[in-house]
């Protein structure tokens, strides 16, 4: 209606394009998903999120490649602590992987270990392996994959250990560290077949003693020779001859 | 997953015990469950007011943060809402929660807008109808309601979506961090934004004469808001 020129003469008004927009339309708030205008619509297009590209895709980075320093936990630790002390005071460890067996045949089992004072320990593999990687007991590392179980003891019992394990098929012996030796299985089977200490002992002892024994029979061997041979030649002359005066040679032998 | 020696690793490891949740500075109001909101205002307007509708528009200047609870529902867009709304949210929240160990507290007002209506069947003109009833404003970014307490957020939740989607605007449920979050994260959007244009840096500067085509409020506005919605996608 303002826009509109009146009269003869046309004459161009200021246009308000606050006015003339509002004539059609509705108003800025509405219920519905008001049209915008194209020139809006574009910019809106133009002016859109790009998300920055890093110059390496994330999926040709490596998986898990920076592990961040989780929270120690407080078990965990005091579980850690629990491993280095059993690990320190035992003089055999055996590892064994341990398939799954009745809650009742591993109390056998243990009651009959416990007999000959070897422990059966329960320890999770994620707190084993950095305790064994710090001690000197790091080439056993790679037998720690799965269900295991250590068997400790303060007194290298290896024997009564293997006969044990023979009667559970389920518990296998992987291998074992005693006296600070890493064995295999075959390293403690013949460990077992060893005779015991005292026997070793005693058998050295004899061995070492055995040249200094004989150093007195040594020595006493060429005299001891020759008395027999003329205890032998006189029991001849005597069977022989009958002689009463005694042979020449055995008086010059007394001077 | 395969360990060394091809040997599968057992990925169950040792059991991660969380502290339980301290919940020692938090007490519960005497009165725990949502008040109860009045269809009418106590002095109800005689004068019928005009429809102003800017008090939909744009982002919410009050009510934005959190007061006394930990938990809440933050509008994400304009809309009015009013007594059947109040009703239901109060209904829910008091049928759902405890209020021996959790409280919720409304953040927005009683409905204080008159709202006219003319009789159905009616052609135009006639003057101005009678008022039909009172309304709330509540504009996008606005906590509609807290909710506190001795609760988790995964507690809370489950009705606090049913609530909000309830609503006559799209609405979240929400808790502190996770509003930082969003905030943070909207902050972060805007400064790693690779274009460089910018609605913003358009409008300020009345690029290849684009006020023509926008309102003079898409200055404070930014092309994040149109009418009563609030474009998320939007930097």
């Amino acid at each position: 209606m303002a826009a509109l020129g009146g009269g003869g003469t046309r004459w161009r008004r200021a246009w308000l394009p606050a006015l003339q927009l509002l004539r059609r339309g509705s108003k800025a708030v509405t219920r519905h998903w008001k049209a915008m205008h194209l020139q809006r619509q574009k910019l809106l297009a133009l002016t859109e999120f790009l998300p920055p590209r890093p110059p390496v895709p994330p999926r040709c980075r490596p998986r898990h490649a920076t592990e961040e320093p989780r929270q120690e936990d407080g078990y965990a630790r005091v579980l850690r602590r629990q491993a280095e002390e059993c690990l320190r005071g035992s003089r055999m460890v055996a590892v064994c992987q341990f398939n799954s067996l009745p809650d009742e045949d591993v109390a056998t089992l243990r009651h009959f270990l416990r007999k000959h004072n070897i422990h059966l320990k329960f320890i999770l593999n994620e707190i084993i392996r950095p305790v064994l990687a710090q001690s000197e007991l790091r080439s056993l590392l790679p037998l720690f994959v799965c269900r295991n179980v250590l068997l400790v003891s303060p007194e290298a019992r290896a024997r009564e250990m293997l006969r044990v394990l023979k009667g559970v098929p389920q518990v296998v012996l992987l291998g074992a560290c005693i006296d600070g030796t890493i064995l295999s299985r075959q390293g403690v089977e013949n460990f077992a077949r060893l005779p015991s200490l005292e026997v070793s002992q005693g058998q050295t002892v004899a061995a070492l003693s055995l040249l200094s024994s004989q150093t007195s029979s040594l020595l006493q061997r060429g005299p001891a020779h020759l008395t027999a041979l003329l205890d032998e030649h006189i029991r001849r002359l005597r069977d022989t001859g009958g002689a009463t005066e005694p042979p020449p040679g055995r008086s010059s032998g007394n001077h | 997953p395969a360990g060394p020696g091809g040997v599968a690793v057992p990925r169950a490891g040792l059991k991660k015990l969380a502290l339980p949740p301290d919940y020692s500075g938090i007490t519960i109001p005497e009165k725990p469950k949502l008040k109860f909101m009045d269809k009418v205002p106590a002095v109800p307007k005689v004068r019928r007011e005009p429809r102003r509708l800017r008090d939909i528009r744009g982002p919410s200047q009050e009510a934005t943060d959190f007061t006394q609870g930990q938990y809440g529902i933050l509008a994400l867009g304009g809309g009015y809402l009013h007594w059947g709304h109040f009703e239901m949210i109060r209904l829910t929240i008091g049928r759902s929660m405890d209020p021996k160990s959790m409280f919720a507290v409304w953040r927005v007002p009683a409905p204080y807008k008159s709202v006219t209506r003319k009789s159905l069947g009616h052609r135009m003109g006639g003057g101005k109808g009678p008022i039909d009833r009172y309304v709330t404003a509540v504009k996008s970014g606005r906590l509609v309601l807290e909710v506190g307490g001795r609760c988790q957020f995964g507690e809370v939740r489950p009705f606090l979506a049913r609530v909000a989607q309830k609503l006559p605007f799209p609405a979240v449920p929400v808790s502190r961090e996770s509003l930082q979050e969003m905030r943070r994260e909207e902050e972060e959007k805007r400064l790693n934004n690779q274009n460089p244009w910018t609605f913003e840096r358009v409008v300020t500067s009345n690029m290849l004469g684009m006020r023509k085509y926008l309102s003079p409020y898409d200055l404070q506005l930014k092309g994040r808001y149109w009418g009563k919605f609030f474009l998320k996608h939007r930097v």
